[in-house]
């Protein structure tokens, strides 16, 4: 083995640490916490469709019905998250890594 | 005057006798015709002794006039349907059941009846094409004052709702940083999509309202009935919606000047009261008291709606429609 092939090994290990270093601390988390603003905002998007799932009678969820069709990853989602939801201040303080 | 034509107002005041008896005096007149009854308590079958559905369907006996009823129940059950079609065609069997459930909540809905009639109505306004007008009889006046104020208030609904979608699509948008792929994407959304076409909708809906049709409200000369008028005409007028004239139904008749039995001083007390109140109605409310009706003692039908259709100073004459239409 050469040097330069030693070097080149060693650069690329530096490489991968660097990179999973920065996906880890900084990459990572912030597309994560977008991420869960997002799913954040699509709950509100789906109580605001179907309030009726929780008993509250909603004016257009004869006409937001026909978005279900369309809504299945999404609505499956929803409603996985709901069940895993303890409080909103739990759900924020998830998105932050100290 | 404007193409379509709704009469409203109490419940049991005649509404029904008056829109099918302007309906057979435009038909009289040569304006092709159609009678729309979206009252869920359907008479229009019995004014004409004829059985209809929720297709047009011409009257027995009189030329250029058609009727249909539309039935919620039926309407509801049409789109339950549709949705249901379309679910099994894009969603994986095992979320079916999960969706189902949820779907069949929203048609239960307090809202949903009148979520049916309302599109139906609104189908009827945008394929009148083979009709110069068409007359509605609609249900007693508080659910068809909501009826004709969905359109707005359904618009800025589905407006938040749109905005939400966009958000959060941006922001699966943003979460996708370099070669990963967003969860969801803005262009070709399915789900925006429908929201632009409900959208659409709803506007279409609140133009024609507001631009080709006339609103006519039926009361009876009784202090409830004046009273519920009043209220109605204000509702109406806070959504932008102007009566163009108030009908008088079931008013006494008079007896002769010779009589003067019992029966007689009883109709001329009566006379008495209901004028009053008739003038209230001239002086208290903008809209023209555009005819007045005496009570039949027998059941409007037939030749008898010929008199009433005579009694009814609403020009048949129908305009082009403005806004229906106009882009097709």
């Amino acid at each position: 083995m050469t040097v330069a092939d030693r070097i080149a090994a060693y650069r690329e290990v530096l490489r991968e640490w660097l990179q999973g270093l920065y996906h880890g601390m900084i990459s990572h988390p912030a597309y994560e916490k977008i991420e869960k603003e997002a799913e954040d905002s699509e709950d509100a998007f789906l109580l605001a469709c179907f309030p009726d799932a929780f008993g509250i009678p909603s004016p257009v969820s004869y006409y937001t019905a026909e978005l279900l069709p369309y809504l299945e990853d999404e609505f499956e989602a929803w409603e996985r998250r709901l069940w895993d939801r303890d409080s909103y201040l739990e759900r924020k303080g998830q998105q932050y890594h100290f | 005057m404007q193409p379509f034509v709704f009469f409203g107002g109490k419940g049991g005041v005649g509404k029904t006798t008056v829109s099918c008896g302007y309906g057979r005096r435009c038909a009289t007149a040569g304006v092709e015709t159609l009678i729309v009854s979206t009252d869920p308590a359907h008479s229009v079958s019995d004014v004409f002794d004829q059985a209809f559905d929720d297709e047009p369907q011409a009257v027995d006996g009189i030329d250029g006039l058609s009727a249909m009823e539309i039935d919620p129940e039926t309407e509801v059950t049409r789109h339950l349907d549709e949705i249901r079609q379309r679910l099994s065609e894009q969603v994986s069997a095992s979320m079916v059941n999960e969706i189902n459930r949820q779907l069949e909540m929203a048609h239960q809905t307090p809202g949903a009846y009148e979520a049916a009639l309302f599109d139906r109505f609104v189908d009827v306004m945008r394929e009148s094409d083979d009709y110069d007008r068409v007359v509605f009889d609609t249900a007693p006046t508080g659910s068809t004052l909501r009826l004709l104020g969905l359109p707005e208030f359904l618009r800025d609904w589905i407006d938040r709702l749109t905005h939400k979608r966009r958000q959060s699509i941006d922001l699966f948008e943003k979460a996708a940083i370099g070669n990963n792929e967003p969860r969801r994407v803005m262009d070709g959304d399915p789900v925006l999509e429908r929201l632009a076409e409900r959208r659409d909708f709803f506007e279409f809906a609140g133009g024609a309202l507001r631009n080709d049709a006339a609103f006519f409200l039926v009361l009876n000369p009784d202090q409830l009935s004046v009273n519920e008028t009043g209220r109605a005409i204000e509702e109406m007028e806070e959504r932008d919606l102007s009566v163009r004239g108030l009908v008088a139904n079931r008013l006494t008749p008079p007896p002769d000047d010779d009589e003067d039995g019992r029966g007689a001083r009883y109709l001329r007390d009566r006379i008495e009261t209901e004028r009053d109140r008739l003038e209230q109605v001239r002086e208290q409310f903008a809209p023209p008291l555009v005819a007045e009706i005496e009570s039949r003692t027998r059941e409007v039908r037939g030749d008898l709606l010929a008199a009433v259709a005579d009694e009814l100073a609403i020009d048949p004459a129908a305009e082009e429609p403005t806004f229906v239409g106009r882009d097709e």
